[in-house]
């Protein structure tokens, strides 16, 4: 019966379909946290997933990437239902999840190597990659030895050399200070700019939604969570935060939000 | 630990400048040391159960050269070696399978985890008596009370090391696309790695504990033995020459497995500050 | 899915039961039909009568049960509190006074890596064979991670309290006695776990070779006269003893922790 609701007429990269997952802890409480959540993500698009803390953003993204399996409804990777993490998708994780053990070029290539390619091949990727992130020079540090905001763009890095066509960043700047986020956010937009992919990007940030964002998903200030509110962003890029549509935009969402919390 | 600079909490001093400079402190604190130790012993103070520092120097002179029941000092600082090396590697050959085994399977943790938790409380030492029991007072009951004292920690800690690995490091490598194989060659054993080498650490550290202990109840050659020799005697100034021998060999031990870390797990060093 | 889990974990604390079971069965199997001789092995059916004998019987070995327990008791309650009054207040100081940390620490350096154990026959030399040497064995073991925590738990004090306390004009000796002991506490109470285990050790080592009483003798004892029973009693009470005392330790720890939030 889903798969009839599925509109055939466009290609999405990303569908999910009423998606909904609850978690039990010991026998008799169980834990929505997602309700019948529909998403769809068009071909290079920019969609941001907007919510406060609680409200299910995450648990979203796992069961895009396929960590977990919703307890109902489907979720489609091109036009493929999801069974199992799939190499098409990069994840960059909040908590930055690089390998501790490998510099920041072992990180990068470590797509590349799974994949088999000969040495030579992954660290010319890889190189390249590093040029695109911006992180020449620092190709032989360690993850401990970086900045957070360094260590995101090593994970952005990896997945893009992994040749991954959607990005999932599951909030990725939340644990850099104010302006180092900032710069992070052009940065993405650089980057973006210069290889198109189509990207997923959870926030609870508003400006930085309007910012970055072709559409935004607006979730629901509590659990379950479910859909609020989609807005089409038509600012033209680049964005700027004094821009007067892009005032207006963010006043109507914090409005927005304010009613659901 | 020696890492934490203390000079930031110690702005003032009340003392000379001279009395700050950590060198000279050692300096001076040794020679009081050492004058102090002097004065006791001439003045009688101890007794007679204490040698002279300088003593203790010419005992450990002595029997670097001179062999002692059949070795000199080195020779017997060799045997004891040898037999925690021994037990050592037996312990590793059969501790880090079961700990790694405890920590991926949940059954192998329910058989072997209670066993473990039943022998833990009991000192290695107390395995002495069954040991020589077992074994006689011979190489094999040595070996088997350093396997006993090494076994422990290597097992625990390959057993937490295994389950300690970051959960999410696996979604990350996972969605690289790695399969079950490369997710244990590049996750599972770099992530556990740290944690199997420190347990590798404290068990040979224990080792070089136990072999005495070993060796004090009952040996004719090892490091142990030089002590018990000079106890029969009655050679104080030998028994300190053992302990102190003793104590080089376990810092010894300790800087060379920590040189060895850092060689070995090269993330772990942090950005200078 | 957590049903099936909670199912799951009832089956593996049977599997546990049976494990421990299965052991003590294949250790009485054997006994009972002398594939080891009687000289390396006792049974557990016999390891438990002899328990119940001994607890009111001093043959062979000269002292009851309770005696032997008590014993160990004593030596290890006195040597670790020494270890305690003596390092923490010494690695206090250590930590926030240079002058004494530059003469206090080479010598500390140089005891540091003697394992307690190999004091055991200068011990014997000193105090004899007796409660002293055994107290001294075990306060060497327990001073050692004492001076060591409270050292560290002074240096990670924060320095911008310091700071502020200093230009509030507190001497040297308040900002001690203020934010320097207080701020190591947590690090003290960690030490009091690890210091007690070193000491157990210590305690086993001390009553094998210089003791007339206590678990370690009777486990020496048993060696002598040839009786695995009494070596495998011993060695069980020691586990049991240890394991109790380490409970209380913890509960005590855990006391003053949740004091100190507080």
């Amino acid at each position: 019966m889903e798969e009839a609701n599925r509109d055939i007429k466009e290609a999405y990269k990303i569908e999910c379909i009423n998606v909904s997952k609850s978690y039990n802890y010991g026998e008799k409480t169980e834990v929505k946290v997602l309700d019948k959540v529909n998403i769809k993500a068009k071909e290079n698009e920019f969609v941001v997933v907007l919510g406060p803390g609680q409200s299910g953003k995450t648990t979203l993204f796992r069961l895009i990437a396929g960590f977990e399996r919703p307890t109902a409804g489907e979720v489609y990777v091109n036009d493929k239902k999801v069974a199992s993490p799939n190499p098409k998708i990069g994840f960059v994780f909040q908590k930055y999840m690089l390998f501790p053990w490998k510099t920041v070029i072992g990180n990068i290539e470590m797509g590349p190597k799974l994949m088999g390619i000969s040495k030579k091949k992954r660290r010319e990727i890889a190189n390249y990659y590093i040029k695109l992130v911006g992180l020449e020079g620092f190709e032989n540090y360690y993850p401990n030895q970086l900045s957070g905001g360094m260590k995101q763009r090593v994970g952005i890095a990896r997945s893009y050399a992994n040749n991954a066509d959607i990005l999932l960043l599951d909030e990725p700047f939340g644990q850099l200070d104010a302006q180092t986020r900032m710069f992070m956010e052009k940065e993405i937009m650089r980057m973006w700019n210069q290889e198109k992919k189509t990207v997923c990007f959870v926030t609870n940030n508003v400006d930085e939604a309007v910012f970055l964002a072709d559409r935004i998903i607006c979730l629901e200030g509590k659990l379950p969570g479910r859909v609020n509110k989609i807005y089409n962003v038509d600012i033209p890029r680049p964005r700027e935060f004094t821009d007067i549509p892009f005032i207006k935009l963010r006043e109507e969402i914090k409005n927005n939000m304010e009613l659901i919390l | 630990m020696d890492k934490m600079n203390s000079k930031a909490l110690k702005p003032y001093l009340s003392v000379l400048d001279i009395f700050q400079n950590k060198n000279v402190l050692s300096i001076i604190s040794m020679i009081i040391f050492l004058l102090l130790w002097d004065f006791i012993v001439v003045r009688g103070i101890a007794g007679s159960y204490l040698p002279r520092p300088i003593e203790v120097f010419d005992r450990f002179l002595y029997i670097l050269k001179n062999p002692l029941a059949g070795k000199t000092l080195v020779g017997h600082l060799l045997i004891s070696l040898k037999r925690v090396f021994i037990a050592f590697i037996i312990a590793v050959i059969f501790g880090i399978p079961i700990g790694v085994l405890m920590g991926f399977n949940q059954y192998a943790r329910a058989i072997m985890k209670p066993v473990f938790d039943l022998f833990k409380p009991m000192p290695p030492i107390a395995w002495i008596s069954l040991a020589i029991l077992w074994f006689g007072i011979g190489e094999t009951s040595k070996v088997f009370i350093i396997f006993i004292g090494s076994f422990v920690p290597i097992v625990v800690n390959s057993y937490n090391g295994i389950r300690l690995v970051e959960p999410e490091l696996y979604d990350a490598i996972r969605i690289l696309g790695a399969d079950y194989w490369q997710e244990h060659l590049e996750v599972t054993f770099p992530g556990s790695f740290p944690a199997i080498f420190a347990g590798m650490q404290i068990s040979l550290s224990i080792g070089w504990t136990c072999v005495l202990a070993a060796e004090l109840v009952g040996a004719r050659e090892g490091i142990g033995f030089i002590i018990v020799m000079g106890m029969n005697v009655g050679n104080v100034a030998q028994i300190i020459v053992g302990m102190l021998v003793i104590a080089a060999v376990a810092f010894l031990l300790s800087v060379g497995l920590n040189y060895l870390e850092r060689k070995v797990c090269p993330w772990k060093k942090q950005i200078e500050t | 899915m957590n049903g099936r889990e909670q199912v799951k974990v009832k089956n593996l604390f049977w599997i546990s039961f049976l494990s421990i079971l299965i052991l003590i069965l294949v250790w009485q199997f054997i006994v009972s039909s002398g594939i080891v001789p009687s000289t390396m092995l006792d049974s557990p059916l016999s390891v438990i009568r002899l328990f119940f004998d001994k607890l009111t019987n001093v043959n062979p070995d000269g002292a009851t049960l309770g005696a032997h327990v008590l014993a160990s008791l004593q030596a290890i309650l006195l040597g670790y509190l020494l270890a305690l009054l003596i390092g923490i207040p010494l690695g206090l100081l250590m930590g926030w006074y240079a002058v004494i940390d530059g003469l206090v620490r080479p010598i500390f350096e140089l005891v540091r890596p003697i394992p307690p154990v190999a004091w055991i026959p200068l011990a014997i030399f000193w105090f004899g064979i007796g409660m002293t040497g055994k107290v001294y064995i075990i306060f060497i073991g327990g001073l050692v991670p004492a001076v060591i925590n409270a050292y560290t738990g002074v240096l990670m004090s924060n320095p911008v309290l310091i700071q502020m306390a200093k230009t509030y004009g507190a001497s040297k000796w308040q900002i001690f006695k203020t934010i320097c002991i207080p701020s190591a506490l947590p690090m003290i109470f960690g030490a009091l776990q690890v210091a007690l285990a070193i000491c157990w050790t210590c305690l086993v080592a001390a009553e094998l070779l210089a003791s007339d009483v206590g678990l370690g003798y009777l486990i020496t004892m048993g060696r002598r006269l040839l009786l695995p029973k009494l070596v495998i009693l011993g060695m069980l009470m020691l586990g049991v003893t240890g394991f109790i005392i380490g409970y209380i330790v913890d509960k005590i720890e855990r006391h003053l922790v949740s004091g100190l939030r507080r």
